[in-house]
């Protein structure tokens, strides 16, 4: 009955389910970018837990990872490397690529990571490489790297393959088969090579070092010396780190919630209008029930039903389109191919996601009806049978 | 006496007047009658009908139902009492327009939570009584207007009611279908014993009735 209520209105229904659909839309696209973006980022927080990361003063570092700028020279490394407290010390060059075919993205789409050969476990911890892969080999002269699965999969790689990178031909060695936002998107390569390419010389060791200590538990106190024997350092304990990106995380959770609470609240003024609007023209109907003893409560629970179904209907559509946007950004920004992110939806948009956002909308769709629902079932029935003639 | 009512008085505000739509009206209805409440448009019938039904609350005075005083019930016993005791048939037939002529009749069986097979049997039964078995799945907009008061008739009946009101049923029909709704409705209602009020404007409705009120400015000037 309800149902069918909604469809006598058919123009009405549509353009407001519409409305709902639009803000869900809005609602997962800016919902899953985001979720995204955190998650990597949360993500990154995995790597170097418990060891100290050097980098230069002026960089700006998420997590682990400097971002922009700043390089060590060789007598920093040489000397984080006698700081008492030290077990060892493993340099890296790491490079965001943002250009692909001249054109600037908005995020990175692949990382090169430059690390001494052999010491590849601090970076991937025990993440395995794709059957019949190696490590890039020691010399040099082969020019050997290793690509995670996403850039793999995207370009069509395969050991053996070439890749171009600073106008440099590489080999592919391996392929690391891993998941994570990160290493499925990175080029390892040795350290020396990646200096070659990206500096031409070997007089700075990369821009970061990650510190492994002594003793567990000294993180603060090691990374205090780190900074009082070398100048013009920051050493990161993983408390600090994580204290970098908290304000950053925040800000993006309490845009998103934001944005979501302002859409949320112009979808329920919305369904409420359509719902005040329907109401007052099947008065007649509701005083109709009334008049032969429906309940109260039935009548309230009709409006309700009504706008729920609008909230429903317009939180699945919302859904769908919104995830095919989200999709959409997300190819924009990484420079992934479309077809590459329809098989791995739920990675964009997670399920978990997706039932929030229509729990929230149905919710939203369901106060919205409140008013409409008093207004309905508390009508005066003998004033508008009476008015009726 | 299935309804007396005591003084009774309707007022309502319009602007700094005051209407008198009923005044100190007193009235008794026997069970199983043909009762016409007549007079012209203004008189106050549909006030009177509305006070009688429960649909409305008296500024002064009493309605008893079934000797019971309506002043001291909530409006939830009101409510149970316009469910399971009292039939409203419209003038303008008031079907919901998103139901077929069958579920509106089902509709007052429903909320009295009928069993849904016991609906079904007893909406077709009221169907066969008013004549329209092969209209069971069309909507109100597909039926003419004497096959709208008819389903109304079969909806004011479903729960089988004591007391059933009519407000102008011939209001909206020609001369012809209005004789004709109103001795289906008469008939019914015998055959039933149930107590049937009219209230009418047309003369013709008073021949059928057992006892006739005279309503004119919201006074009784004549009973009959």
């Amino acid at each position: 009955m309800c149902l069918r209520n909604l469809l006598r209105r058919r123009f009405r229904t549509s353009l407001c389910i519409f409305g709902v659909s639009l803000a869900t839309i809005f609602i997962v696209a800016i919902g899953a970018t985001t979720t995204r973006y955190t998650a990597t980022i949360k993500e990154m927080n995995i790597f170097f837990s418990g060891d100290v990361v050097v980098v230069a003063e002026g960089a700006m570092v998420i997590q682990a990872f400097p971002v922009v700028g700043g390089n060590l020279p060789v007598s920093v490394f040489e000397k984080v490397q006698q700081v008492n407290g030290v077990k060892t010390a493993v340099p890296m060059l790491v490079r965001f690529g943002y250009q692909v075919e001249a054109v600037i993205q908005l995020v990175p789409t692949n990382v090169s990571i430059g690390i001494p050969p052999g010491n590849w476990s601090v970076l991937v911890g025990y993440t395995p490489l794709k059957p019949g892969g190696n490590w890039p080999s020691a010399d040099l002269g082969k020019k050997e790297v290793v690509v995670g699965s996403s850039l793999a999969k995207q370009y069509d790689l395969a050991v053996g393959s070439k890749v171009k990178l600073e106008k440099t031909d590489l080999t592919v060695a391996g392929i690391l088969d891993s998941q994570s936002a990160l290493l499925s998107r990175s080029i390892i390569l040795p350290l020396e090579l990646a200096q070659g390419l990206y500096y031409g010389h070997t007089l700075w060791i990369g821009n970061m070092v990650v510190v492994e200590l002594e003793e567990e538990g000294t993180e603060k106190e090691v990374a205090d010396r780190i900074e009082a024997e070398n100048l013009g350092v920051k050493a990161l304990t993983t408390d600090e780190r994580n204290e970098i990106v908290e304000p950053l995380l925040h800000d993006i959770e309490t845009w998103n919630l934001g944005i979501s609470s302002v859409l949320y609240l112009l979808s329920m003024i919305l369904v409420t209008t359509v719902a005040m609007i329907n109401v007052s023209e099947r008065r007649r109907d509701f005083a109709t029930l009334d008049a032969i003893g429906a309940p109260r409560s039935s009548i309230f629970r009709m409006v309700i039903i009504e706008t729920i179904l609008i909230g429903l209907l317009g939180g699945l559509a919302g859904i769908l389109l919104g995830s095919i946007t989200a999709i959409l950004i997300a190819s924009f920004y990484t420079n992934i191919p479309l077809s590459m992110f329809f098989f791995d939806l739920f990675d964009i948009v997670p399920p978990l996601l997706m039932i929030k956002i229509l729990a929230s909308t149905i919710a939203v769709s369901c106060i919205a009806g409140v008013i409409p629902a008093i207004a309905a079932s508390r009508r005066n029935i003998s004033e508008v049978l009476r008015s009726e003639y | 006496m299935i309804v007396k009512t005591q003084e009774l008085t309707r007022t309502y505000r319009l602007g700094a007047s005051v209407i008198m739509a009923v005044n100190k009206v007193n009235l008794e209805i026997k069970e199983a009658t043909f009762v016409s409440i007549v007079g012209p448009s203004g008189s106050g019938k549909t006030t009177l009908l509305n006070l009688i039904g429960l649909n409305d609350h008296p500024t002064s005075g009493k309605v008893f139902f079934k000797n019971e005083d309506s002043s001291l019930l909530t409006d939830k016993e009101r409510r149970k009492i316009r469910l399971q005791n009292i039939g409203f048939v419209f003038q303008t037939f008031n079907l919901l327009p998103t139901l077929t002529a069958l579920e509106n009749v089902e509709l007052p069986m429903a909320l009295a939570k009928v069993p849904r097979k016991a609906q079904r049997e007893k909406a077709t039964q009221l169907f066969e009584a008013v004549g329209l078995t092969d209209r069971l799945q069309h909507r109100p907009k597909e039926l003419s207007m004497g096959e709208m008061q008819r389903v109304a008739i079969a909806r004011a009946l479903a729960n089988n009611p004591s007391l059933v009101l009519a407000d102008e049923p011939t209001g909206e029909l020609d001369s012809e279908t209005g004789t004709e709704i109103v001795k289906l409705l008469s008939d019914l209602c015998r055959k039933r014993k149930t107590t049937v009020v009219v209230a009418t404007h047309d003369e013709k409705i008073i021949d059928m009735s057992d006892f006739m009120y005279r309503i004119r400015d919201g006074s009784i000037i004549h009973a009959h």
